[in-house]
This record gives C-alpha cells, structure tokens and sequence, in this order.
C-alpha cells in the first residue's frame, strides 16, 4: 500500500506547472474552442439551410417575367425576408449558441473556475458569434441583392451595397444582444424569439418613438443612407440616430453580458 | 462576524447562510478548514453542494463569509489560481478529448506548457490509455477522473470535489483515494462531499457532517464514528411468541425499551452488537423461536438524524 502511494504522491508532485511566468492569454484558446463548438452543431448545419432561402427567392423573383417594379420586388424582398426574418434569426441561433449552450448544459463551470477576468470571455464568445454571423450574413445580402438588381435598367444598384452595410451593422447589434441575454436568462433562445416576432417584427414599428429602440430600424436607416434609395418611404429614423442608438446598444448589450458573468452563480447540482 | 474574524486559513465560513426563495439551504454554518483530506458528509439534499459552490465562488452567500486564504471567494476569478474544483455535474464538453479538455483546462490557467500539464494531470488520474478519445464515450468513472485531471492541472493548493467517487469502480476509487491522501500529504487542502459513510471514514481526516443544512457534527472521524455508534438502535424481533419474547429481553437488560407491533416487536438497545448477540440465548432459553431480527433504523439518515437531535 505505502509503495502504491509513493508512486501516486510523486505524480501528484509532478503535476506542478512549469514556472516562470504566465503563458498566453486564454482568449485564443476560448475563440478556438468556442468556434469548434459552434461549428459542430447542429444548430449550425440549419442556419446554413435557412440561407439557402433569400438566395433561390432572388433567384426566383428575377426569373420573373415583366420588367416593372423591380426595385420595389427587391426592396420588398430584402426588407421583408433578409431584414425582418433572416437577420434576426441567424443572429439569435449563434449568438445564443457561443455561451448559451454551456449555460444550458452546465459546461459553463468548467470556464468559470479559471482565473480569467469575465470580460475576457464576453469578448472570444462575441468575437465568434460575430464574425461567423457576419461571415454567412454579408454574403448572402450581398448576393441576394446582387441577383435582385446587378445588370438592371433603372433600378438602382445602391440598393445591395446599402442593405449589406445595413444588415452588417444589424447583425452586429443583435448578436449582442442575444449574447447578453444567455447570460441572463436560460430561456434566452424563446425569450429571443419573442423579441424578434413581436418587438422588432411588430410593435416596434408602429410609432415614431420605439422606432429609436429597433434594430431592424437602424438596418434599415443605414441602408438607405448608404444607398440613396428611399426604402423605408419616409417612416425611417435618421442615419445618425441609427448609428448612435446602434452603438449604444450594442455598448449596453456588451456591459450587461460582462456584468452578468461576473456575477454568474451556478449550483452543484446535488 | 465580519470579514476582520478571517484567520486567512485555506477556507474558512464564518455564519455562512444560503437560502432559495423560503427554502433554506445552508443554515449558520461555521468552520475552516486546515490542509489536509476533510470529508463533508450528510445525505442527499443536505446542502453539500451548495457549500462546495460557495466555497469554489460559483455562488453567493444569502449571509455570512465565504473566504479562500482570506479573501472573499464571491466575485473574485483569482483564487481559481488556489483552488480546484470537480464539480458534481457529469455533462463535459463532448467534442474535446481528454487530453482537449485537459489542455484547455491548463491553457485557461496561463500555463506555459499546456500540454505537459495536461500529460502529468492525466497520468496522476491514471487515465493516458482513454486521453485521446473523445470524451462523449467516457464512462462514468472515466469522467470523474478526467474533471479531477482538469482541477488539478494547475496544482492548486485547495482542491473541492463534489462525489468524486460516484462512478467509479473498486479499484478506481482506490486509486483516487490514494491520489487525493497523497495530495494530502503534500500540503494541500481537500475537501470532498459524500453521502457514503465509508467513503468519508477511509479518507477523511476530519469530517464535517451536515444534515438539513445544518453543521451536525465535525471533528475527528473516530469522534464522529463512536456518536453514530453508541446511540439507542432499534429492531423489529418477528418470532414464535413476541409477549415472553419482550419479557425475558426486559428482564435480561438486552434492551431498555419493547413495544409489541403490528409487525412483530420493536425492540431498542443501545448496545448495536451487543443486542445481535444475546438475543438469539434470550430467545433460546425462553423457548422463543425466533424468525427474524431486523435493524430498522440503520439507513444513513436516520444516524443523521440522530446526530442532529443530539
């Protein structure tokens, strides 16, 4: 027995870290982790489908006969599909997924019990949501609005640059937003859905006041602006409201998302 | 009690209360511990977990202190460079190996060489030959020692385990029992939660017995033994005639209690082997055949509760 031990205390001695200062920062070995993580799920493999769909409409919608109303067709179809549905939802299923998932599945605790400051973690988990947001949202705008108006006469092709820009700044506030709200709440991706159908999708819209608290709103600004054309036909906010508010909540989304983690308390379970 | 009573021992609770709406968790508690192995002992549902994730900072106090070496463990990410923890959840990241998670583990930690780290944590746990399978096909025991790999990756000098041994089979809980007393020796602090009495008395030193969320008992593992040893013990005596039966039990001293039941007689003595050996001469020489004799108050919870009631 004291044999058995001996050798087991001496591993255990063994086990000591090599010293001589900190190695790397953990922010790398999070982002790298956590896109392993996002990129091996399911979750994942639908928001790729779910792509597909403004792609074959455009396609479709071109392939039309008639000339007429093109613009209209393809402001009506960036707007209505890509801003209103696409944008939010691929926003929610990543951005709820990059810290979400371990919050569901209780792997959380195994990245709070290290010494990494909070907002270190916020910051790789936001990273990676939004740059692989970013990266499947900006070319399917682009390319949806490029099949809707390229080559056109009379229609303006400002259009697709203005709602990829739009979308971009979109895609960055919801996500996070939906970051935020994993840590706040385990029910982040039903809550999310709720948000997008009915605040962003309905109420939102219905004044001139709580069109300075919607995100679909800033797209929509800073793709006319970017753009020249009237898509919102008057009702829109200010380009400059919009970018301000857009960094506002996005600033605030951050703030609460690091602030809640700080705070995170998770039980044993036992 | 406030944060000036700190001693700046490994861990320490001073009043520590939690509570979840009107459900109290923790009540008062108050101990420290010094290094070495301490067993936290009490049944299912006795708030050992929530202790655990007090002390590993995962969760705030309702009131009183929670410190490690002196400082509030609530909010504060650095004394995860003191302490490990191997919480109680099974569910691990099942896209990463062993080694993946291990070296995660340490990478997190800022640990110059991540991957010798994991390598010396993963041969300490005994787990090299599984380290580079994914860690989806883990088994139970598998996965305990892969979470204690990960706890020990940085070397802390406080490690909290929560039921390390669920899941492990004779052997493996051999092996962590000598791993964990080993780090013991070595100056560490440990402390581990268990609802199996064995577990605790082969390892623990000390042992903090909690019941009800209450510190029922703590100190030396023999002290806490003999309390849940000499207390009354209670049998239910089915035999041929249970009426003399309790009469010659009475007038022989083997109890101080009989009351004839429904399902025979129920008998309480304070002398637990003592009552297994006579009663089969009682018996005998009162020409009472006896049927059966069984303990009726040895689950767990019942010494717990004696303990309590103390």
């Amino acid at each position: 027995m004291s044999g058995g031990q001996g050798g087991v205390a001496s591993r255990a001695a063994d086990a000591r870290p090599a010293t001589g200062g900190p190695g790397p920062r953990p922010f790398g070995a999070i982002v790298r982790a956590t896109t392993r993580a996002l990129l091996g799920r399911r979750r994942t493999i639908l928001v790729l489908l779910f792509l597909l769909v403004p792609i074959l409409l455009s396609l479709l919608a071109r392939a039309m006969p008639g000339t007429e109303a093109r613009e209209e067709i393809a402001i009506g179809l960036l707007d209505n599909l890509v801003v209103r549905v696409v944008l939010p939802l691929v926003s929610l299923l990543i951005g709820t997924a990059v810290l979400g998932a371990e919050v569901d599945d209780g792997t959380i605790v195994f990245l709070l019990v290290n010494p990494v400051p909070r907002w270190e973690i916020v910051a790789a988990k936001l990273l990676v949501a939004e740059v692989v947001t970013l990266a499947l949202l900006v070319p399917v705008t682009a390319l949806s609005g490029a099949i809707l108006v390229a080559g056109l006469p009379g229609v303006d092709a400002g259009i697709a640059t203005g709602f990829t820009v739009g979308v971009a700044v979109g895609a960055a506030v919801y996500v996070a937003i939906f970051v935020a709200m994993s840590v706040v709440t385990s029910r982040a991706l039903v809550l999310g859905l709720g948000y997008v159908l009915i605040w962003e999708g309905f109420l939102a819209s219905l004044f001139a006041g709580t069109r300075n608290l919607s995100v679909r709103e800033y797209t929509l600004s800073i793709a006319q602006a970017v753009s020249g054309v009237d898509i919102t036909a008057g009702q829109g906010i200010a380009p400059a409201v919009a970018v301000v508010m857009s960094v506002v909540v996005f600033v605030g989304a951050v703030v609460v998302a690091i602030r809640r983690l700080g705070s995170f308390s998770v039980t044993g379970g036992g | 009690m406030d944060a000036s009573s700190l001693t700046g021992a490994p861990v320490e609770l001073i009043g520590v209360s939690r509570w979840y709406g009107n459900v109290v968790a923790v009540n008062e508690i108050t101990f420290s511990l010094a290094p070495g192995v301490t067993g936290l002992l009490g049944p299912n549902g006795a708030g050992k977990s929530t202790l655990l994730s007090m002390i590993a900072g995962l969760l705030p106090p309702s009131a009183g202190i929670v410190s490690v070496e002196g400082r509030p463990a609530w909010r504060d990410p650095s004394i995860y460079r003191r302490i490990g923890l191997v919480p109680e959840r099974e569910s691990l990241p099942g896209y990463l190996t062993g080694r993946g998670f291990v070296e995660y583990a340490a990478r997190l930690h800022r640990i110059r060489d991540p991957r010798a780290a994991a390598a010396r944590a993963i041969e300490a746990v005994a787990l090299e030959d599984a380290a580079d399978r994914s860690i989806g096909g883990y088994s139970k025991g598998m996965r305990q020692r892969i979470k204690v790999a990960s706890a020990l990756v940085h070397d802390p000098a406080i490690l909290v385990l929560d039921e390390p041994f669920n899941g492990m089979d004779p052997r493996q809980r051999l092996h962590m029992m000598d791993l964990l007393r080993a780090m013991a020796a070595d100056g560490r602090t440990i402390l581990f939660s268990s609802h199996i009495l064995e577990e605790v008395e082969r390892l623990g030193e000390r042992i903090l017995v909690v019941v009800a969320g209450r510190l029922a008992a703590s100190g030396d593992y023999r002290e806490i033994r003999r309390l849940m040893t000499d207390r009354p013990h209670a049998f239910t005596v089915r035999s041929s005639a249970d009426r003399r039966l309790a009469a010659a039990l009475l007038d022989a001293d083997a109890v101080f209690g009989v009351e004839l039941t429904e399902a025979g007689l129920a008998a309480r003595s304070e002398d637990f082997g003592g009552f297994g050996r006579s009663i089969a001469r009682i018996a005998r020489s009162a020409g009472v055949t006896l049927f059966e004799v069984v303990p009726t108050d040895e689950s767990l919870e019942s010494v717990f509760s004696y303990l309590v009631r103390r």
